[in-house]
């Protein structure tokens, strides 16, 4: 992972493995991941559905059951603290506080029997103590910060009075309420239509710039990733496969799943005559193979992939990959 | 044979609207007044946000619903008043492919069935001919013929889509709309079904239209685009000018809106600011006026009317002439090392087929 030493990252995922109960031994649906989010700076964990980005995230919040959940290896240290060894209470202090979470529908996150002012003041006096009159003035500063319009009088609306694209910056306005360290951030703006998603995204980029938490974000959009992270770790079938800076990941595309990833967008630019899709399906986790779990689909793949395990190794500084076959320029020359 | 494959003309669709003794409706103008024609063998898309009547103004084309006003012709037919036997051909002619491969398929049904079922309903083939008939269009879409014995929940989404999209083949079609057909796919699986539906379409020679709200993969699939905002058509226009000199306002908000394909294009160009306006109350005059940073006193009460500004480009805006071209996309090209490697991976893909 891109490490500074200069500076601890708030949160810091250390070979985290999660297995579920009735799945055969060594069963990880996350396996060994690593990574690190820094103060004011944007991860992007990216990947398709059912990689484990979503178990991953929850994990995190302390918001996956366990059981039937399970812990099989790691830590996730939130400022030094482990956060898998935190009690119910002590996770629900820190929760909403410190570490807060931005769901993807604003619809069924938001309460819809509460207004807007009861769910915002409720936040910051369920962690702080002010006065009713001193919440409502913070929650009013919070939907002004995220650009609402007549702040005073949205107070009193309940959600389904307002569109999709103000219900997330409702969301967004409660996840800041507490100027917490650590914002999790699950596909954000994924139900939204493409001018509110654009406004949302810079509105994140904003808050970013000037509040100094950390961000995770997770999307399965390469484009939202391009537009707000700093640094991006590409997940598959549990696995962290690729992990640097969004610039060098974007410029310098080592893992195949990457690659492929990139190749299965459209360019807006000149129109090309086919796209470079990834063959096949993701697999259920049944059956992921036992080396790489890329290759089933990987079409650099040979023997040694699908019997051995790649380790990530670092191919550039701060720029990891765990694939045997990256640079692929190599292996397309020796094949020659 | 006409070059034009179905065209409308002033199509409009209203919602609500009744009034009782205790209640008045909302009156949605879901679609109002629009006309387009689309020609034979060409992919022809509607893009617009949730809302602006894209989704009702392809089934309007395909009379699933009626018309309150307008005309729509197919093949030299009038859909609008087609009687029962005509609509029995016209639902042969064009078929559809929906955006959620799980509801669209009846989950009772085996493959075979599915796909079996329209050859069998317009008398394409019978007896032992429909399973061979089923047979070619699975392996059309890049099934096996043993998938035809298995039912839709024991398949992926992406091969569900496959399987959708040959039920929409089978009867032969000439037209094929495609309502957001990948929209609910994962970014791997879309590319393969984009790929598909551009094959399939050269090999059988159909007319595509596409219903979409993902602007790459209109870019990358059509030639000609309609935009639509708050149930009318803002811009029409070859794919290629729409992108590069886009005339609306709301168009060029659009676009300008895409994010960045790389983090070295960010931007912070101003955007368009709130929500568009409810199509329960439009607002009189240019329907954009509202949002629109261009608008002056007769945006706000006349109407613009849809206008060739150049050769086959449309625009309906009053200031079209006036608004200057701008580079709203902001591109940046991939990187060499990214290029070069997209190229080998897809040359690879090639050669060597995956082993699922």
């Amino acid at each position: 992972m891109p490490t500074d030493p200069t500076s601890a990252g708030v949160l810091r995922v250390e070979d985290l493995s999660i297995t579920f109960d009735g799945l055969p031994d060594g069963f990880r649906l996350v396996d060994s991941v690593s990574f690190e989010v820094r103060a004011g700076r944007t991860l992007c964990l990216v990947g398709e559905s059912g990689c484990g980005k979503s178990i991953l995230s929850l994990s995190v919040m302390g918001l996956l059951a366990r059981p039937p959940a399970r812990i099989a290896s790691g830590r996730v240290l939130f400022e030094g603290r482990d956060l898998l060894t935190l009690d119910a209470a002590a996770m629900a202090d820190l929760r909403g506080d410190r570490i807060t979470m931005i769901f993807q529908e604003p619809m069924t996150s938001l309460n819809p029997a509460l207004t807007i002012g009861d769910q915002l003041t409720e936040v910051i006096l369920r962690h702080r103590a002010v006065s009713a009159a001193e919440a409502s003035r913070q929650a009013v500063a919070m939907l002004q910060q995220v650009r609402i319009p007549a702040p005073e009088s949205r107070l009193a609306a309940y959600p389904h009075q307002m569109s999709g694209g103000m219900r997330q910056r409702v969301m967004i306005a409660m996840a800041l309420a507490n100027q917490p360290r650590l914002i999790i951030a699950d596909e954000p703006t994924t139900a939204l239509d493409v001018t509110i998603q654009a406004q949302i995204l810079r509105l994140i980029r904003d808050l970013q710039r000037t509040n100094g938490s950390a961000l995770l974000l997770v999307t399965h959009d390469l484009g939202v990733v391009a537009e707000v992270a700093d640094d991006v770790a590409v997940m598959y079938a549990g696995r962290i496969v690729e992990h640097g800076s969004a610039t060098s990941l974007f410029s310098d595309p080592q893992h195949p799943y990457t690659i492929g990833l990139m190749g299965s967008l459209p360019s807006l630019g000149t129109r090309q005559s086919r796209l470079a899709s990834i063959p096949g399906a993701v697999p259920p986790p049944s059956q992921w193979p036992v080396g790489c779990r890329f290759s089933t689909r990987c079409p650099f793949a040979d023997a040694r992939c699908r019997a051995e395990v790649p380790e990530a190794r670092e191919i550039a500084p701060g720029h990891i990959v765990a694939c045997f076959k990256a640079p692929i320029e190599l292996q397309a020359e020796s094949a020659a | 044979m006409s070059d034009v494959m179905i065209s409308a003309d002033g199509l409009t669709k209203h919602f609500g609207g009744k009034t009782g003794l205790f209640r008045r409706e909302a009156l949605v103008r879901a679609v109002d007044g629009v006309s387009l024609s689309i020609r034979r063998g060409e992919t022809f898309a509607i893009v617009g946000e949730s809302g602006c009547g894209k989704s009702t103004l392809a089934r309007l084309l395909l009379r699933l619903i009626e018309p309150d006003a307008g005309t729509v012709m197919f093949d030299g037919v009038d859909v609008t008043r087609a009687g029962p036997e005509e609509l029995r051909r016209l639902r042969r002619d064009i078929q559809i492919v929906f955006q959620d491969p799980f509801s669209s398929l009846n989950p009772r049904m085996s493959v075979g069935e599915l796909v079996g079922e329209p050859i069998v309903t317009h008398g394409l083939a019978r007896g032992a001919d429909v399973s061979r008939e089923v047979g070619r269009m699975l392996d059309l879409v890049g099934l096996l013929p043993m998938h035809a014995s298995r039912y839709p929940h024991e398949f992926s989404g992406g091969q569900r889509q496959r399987i959708g999209i040959a039920r929409a083949l089978a009867s032969r079609p000439k037209l094929l709309l495609g309502d957001e057909p990948v929209s609910a796919l994962d970014v791997s699986i879309r590319a393969q079904i984009i790929n598909l539906l551009e094959d399939l379409k050269t090999e059988l020679g159909l007319t595509l239209l596409l219903v979409s709200h993902d602007l790459g993969v209109v870019r990358h699939t059509s030639d000609r685009v309609a935009v639509m905002y708050l149930g009318e058509i803002v811009e029409l226009a070859p794919v290629e000018a729409l992108f590069a000199a886009p005339a609306h306002p709301y168009t060029q908000a659009l676009l300008e809106a895409i994010p960045a394909q790389d983090p070295s294009a960010r931007r912070d160009t101003p955007l368009l600011e709130g929500d568009p306006p409810s199509p329960t109350n439009p607002p009189p005059g240019c329907r954009f006026n509202t949002r629109c940073p261009f608008a002056i006193d007769v945006c706000r009460s006349a109407k613009p009317a849809l206008a060739e500004l150049r050769a086959g480009h449309a625009v309906a805006c009053h200031r079209a002439a006036e608004i200057p071209a701008r580079d709203v996309l902001g591109l940046v090209e991939a990187s060499a090392a990214r290029q070069r490697r997209i190229a080998l991976f897809a040359e690879a893909s090639l050669s060597s087929p995956p082993s699922n």
